[in-house]
């Protein structure tokens, strides 16, 4: 018997169809055709934290119960490099035979919309030579990322933003089961920070039980300002104070400390512009020059000599030139 | 200390003034001053570092058997030291009925704090009974006007390369010790006629081993070609040559990218810093473009904004010293990966239990600790001692920064 996790985001992750919240309609399909035993190819596209893994790990183990893991290849399209890893890992898994009744395995490739254009077409043949022996479930943010070969091979399921209701619900089976106290307003708040992604809700949530069964507000909001690169304002004070070197440095032990990526840091840089206590016109101008730094990333190579450059122009600004 | 642990340059010290190598007319001035003595009381050996000048003088003391006495700047204020030293020979201790030569080791040493030494020093050229050698590096600055008066000046050249090599190979086979010809002759080059750096680089070389000595050789050699660089791009006016001033170094673009990184806010600030940054900028996003879509041309552009671009950023250019260092982000980065190696690890290890990727994991770094910092979850995840003392010490490292015990109900 497998042992539970007690990580909160597995141990209370939906294990039967009708414990998933807020998905009724594609449940009831789904459900449909996972005892039908034969499910078609699928993409399954929506925000984070919807349940579209936990629908897949789902169907997997109605499929195949206590065996699933055998016949089913669990792939992250982000965390893999390259389409000829995928496909050759593809191709290992799908050479032998299921086990048990069912006549198909299952590969779950997550974050599919990782796969660039290129990636993706590879991949629609890869899906084409295997069908008979597998079934493909993608996941995805956005579906309109998918190149249509592979959407017309696959039964769309579109997945709603959760809504309040469905987020207290989980939050307060976690509760009762953890012997947390939270009362409504401090529920809203992990509502209102989470934008419908569960998953972030029940981290914060195990995160904050770390430090008190009784889960506060201001509690949360602590939690929850920690995730913010706060430390940017701080590398902005110093450039526009004139000091480039000491900007500069705070900037690299930013990046390195919690390697933030040059793409994360402008577009901290670019929401913190509005905070900071300068002339209405100078934001503007400071916005402009921040969005052509970004485009200069995309087109450049080294993201910290982009960011010096932009951390130049707040110096500038910063001394009224 | 035995024989063998003496510095080279001790350990072959040449004792005679015939095995004196490539200083022929020095000496012979020299031997004259001692001949016609004491027309002049003093001699100065000018010459540059390394040529020979202490060697020449102990080699003549020996040669005339004179006792040697050795002088600093310092010495000279000291009166007992002086009157000991200027007692007659017939008085001192019998064992020692020889002569005296004076040697005042590195006159250019009487500087600044030692207002008043060079009058000290011609005072006891007046009243000396001995024959007094000074050195010097350059004795032709004007305070040494009065001094050259009351001396015999000779000259001391640096050597030349094939008479250092010479030195160098005399060596090698006195320490019964094989060393390339090539590397041999790189010293020599490297030393510009002072024999001193060529031993103390030979030296390096037999304790390092000459691959490796030889390998930092380059490194000491790209480094000063390309601070010369750099001090053309930042400090002299622009001109039609900027463009081809990094022909000169055998550093890659890519490197010299960031040494001028690092050292624009040492030499701009304000406007010109903001310019340098626009073309810094400019020369890396045609650094991108070659390397997305392999075409070299775009090469002419990094280098023109590198070159020109960086140069233009002001007119106002300074002659001031500065001192250039070294690239410092890409060791910092390598020193993070480093560190970050067991967060990774860790990270991994979540992204799998959870079905996730490990890009979305790191989203949670800034509470995953709190939550993994659990004792059944580690063993689940297997997490070695390691990566459990990370985990330990991230949490605490979040509940201190964020103050999270007032929240503890205790």
């Amino acid at each position: 018997m497998e042992q539970d996790s007690n990580i909160w985001t597995e141990k209370y992750r939906p294990k039967k169809f009708e414990e998933v919240v807020g998905q009724d309609d594609i449940i009831r399909k789904v459900t449909n055709l996972t005892k039908s035993l034969n499910i078609p190819h699928m993409l399954f596209a929506g925000p984070a934290g919807t349940g579209k893994s936990t629908l897949a790990l789902i169907i997997v183990k109605e499929l195949y119960g206590v065996h699933w893991k055998e016949n089913c290849l669990e792939l992250n399209a982000s965390d893999e490099r390259g389409i000829d890893i995928v496909r050759q890992k593809v191709k290992d898994f799908a050479r032998t035979k299921a086990l048990g009744s069912v006549p198909f395995k299952v590969i779950f490739l997550d974050e599919a919309d990782a796969l660039t254009r290129e990636a993706q077409q590879a991949l629609r043949r890869t899906m084409e030579n295997f069908t008979g022996t597998c079934r493909f479930i993608l996941s995805c943010n956005y579906s309109s990322k998918i190149i249509d070969p592979i959407q017309s091979r696959c039964v769309v399921f579109r997945f709603k933003m959760l809504e309040k209701k469905d987020i207290e619900k989980r939050i307060r089976i976690i509760a009762e089961k953890e012997g947390l106290q939270i009362d409504q307003k401090t529920m809203e708040t992990l509502y209102e920070d989470s934008e419908g992604d569960c998953r972030r809700v029940i981290n914060l949530l195990q995160a904050a039980s770390s430090i008190s069964p009784t889960i506060s507000g201001e509690l949360i909001n602590t939690l929850i300002s920690a995730a913010k690169p706060g430390d940017i304002k701080i590398v902005l004070e110093y450039a526009l104070s004139g000091d480039f070197l000491k900007s500069k440095e705070k900037l690299l032990e930013v990046m390195l400390k919690e390697s933030v990526s040059g793409t994360d840091i402008i577009k901290s840089i670019q929401k913190e512009i509005w905070n900071l206590q300068i002339d209405n016109e100078l934001k503007v101008k400071l916005t402009e020059k921040t969005g052509e730094i970004e485009f200069r990333m995309v087109e450049g190579s080294d993201e910290f000599i982009q960011l010096q450059a932009l951390l130049a122009s707040f110096v500038m600004a910063g001394r009224g030139i | 200390m035995t024989e063998n642990q003496l510095p080279l340059i001790e350990k072959y010290r040449v004792k005679d003034l015939k095995d004196i190598k490539g200083q022929d007319l020095a000496i012979q001035d020299i031997k004259t001053f001692f001949k016609t003595y004491p027309k002049k009381k003093a001699i100065i050996l000018n010459g540059p570092a390394g040529s020979g000048k202490t060697t020449v003088t102990i080699a003549f003391a020996r040669e005339f058997n004179l006792e040697l006495f050795e002088l600093n700047a310092s010495d000279l204020r000291n009166k007992a030291k002086l009157e000991e030293i200027l007692k007659p020979a017939t008085l001192q201790s019998s064992l020692f009925k020889k002569g005296k030569l004076i040697l005042m080791d590195e006159a250019d040493g009487i500087t600044g704090s030692d207002r008043g030494g060079v009058t000290e020093l011609i005072g006891l050229i007046e009243k000396t009974q001995f024959p007094i050698i000074i050195t010097a590096n350059d004795i032709w600055q004007q305070k040494f006007s009065l001094l050259r008066q009351k001396c015999q000046l000779v000259n001391l050249k640096e050597l030349k390369d094939s008479t250092i090599l010479e030195i160098l190979k005399d060596i090698v086979i006195k320490e019964c010790r094989t060393i390339k010809q090539e590397t041999l002759l790189t010293i020599a080059k490297k030393s510009k006629g002072d024999v001193r750096s060529a031993l103390n680089d030979l030296q390096a070389a037999l304790i390092v081993g000459e691959e490796n000595f030889v390998s930092e050789l380059h490194e000491r050699e790209k480094e000063e070609s390309i601070f010369n660089v750099l001090k053309i791009i930042f400090q002299s006016q622009t001109n039609s040559k900027i463009i081809s001033a990094y022909d000169s170094t055998n550093m890659e673009l890519d490197e010299i990218m960031l040494w001028v990184e690092e050292n624009i806010p040492k030499e701009y600030s304000g406007k010109a810093l903001f310019k340098a940054f626009e073309s810094l900028s400019k020369a890396d996003v045609f650094k991108g473009r070659i390397y997305r879509q392999q075409y070299w041309r775009f090469l002419v552009y990094q280098n023109f904004f590198l070159s020109a671009g960086i140069s233009s950023a002001t007119r106002l250019k300074s002659n001031r010293f500065t001192q250039y260092a070294r690239p410092s982000r890409i060791l910092k980065i390598w020193m993070s990966n480093q560190k970050n190696a067991k967060k990774k690890s860790v990270l991994e290890k979540y992204a799998q239990e959870t079905h996730i990727s490990k890009k979305k994991a790191q989203q949670y770094s800034f509470i995953l600790p709190l939550i993994l910092k659990d004792k059944s979850i580690q063993e689940k995840l297997e997490f070695d001692e390691k990566e459990q003392d990370y985990i330990q010490e991230k949490a605490g490292t979040i509940i201190i920064a964020n103050n999270l015990n007032k929240f503890r109900q205790d």
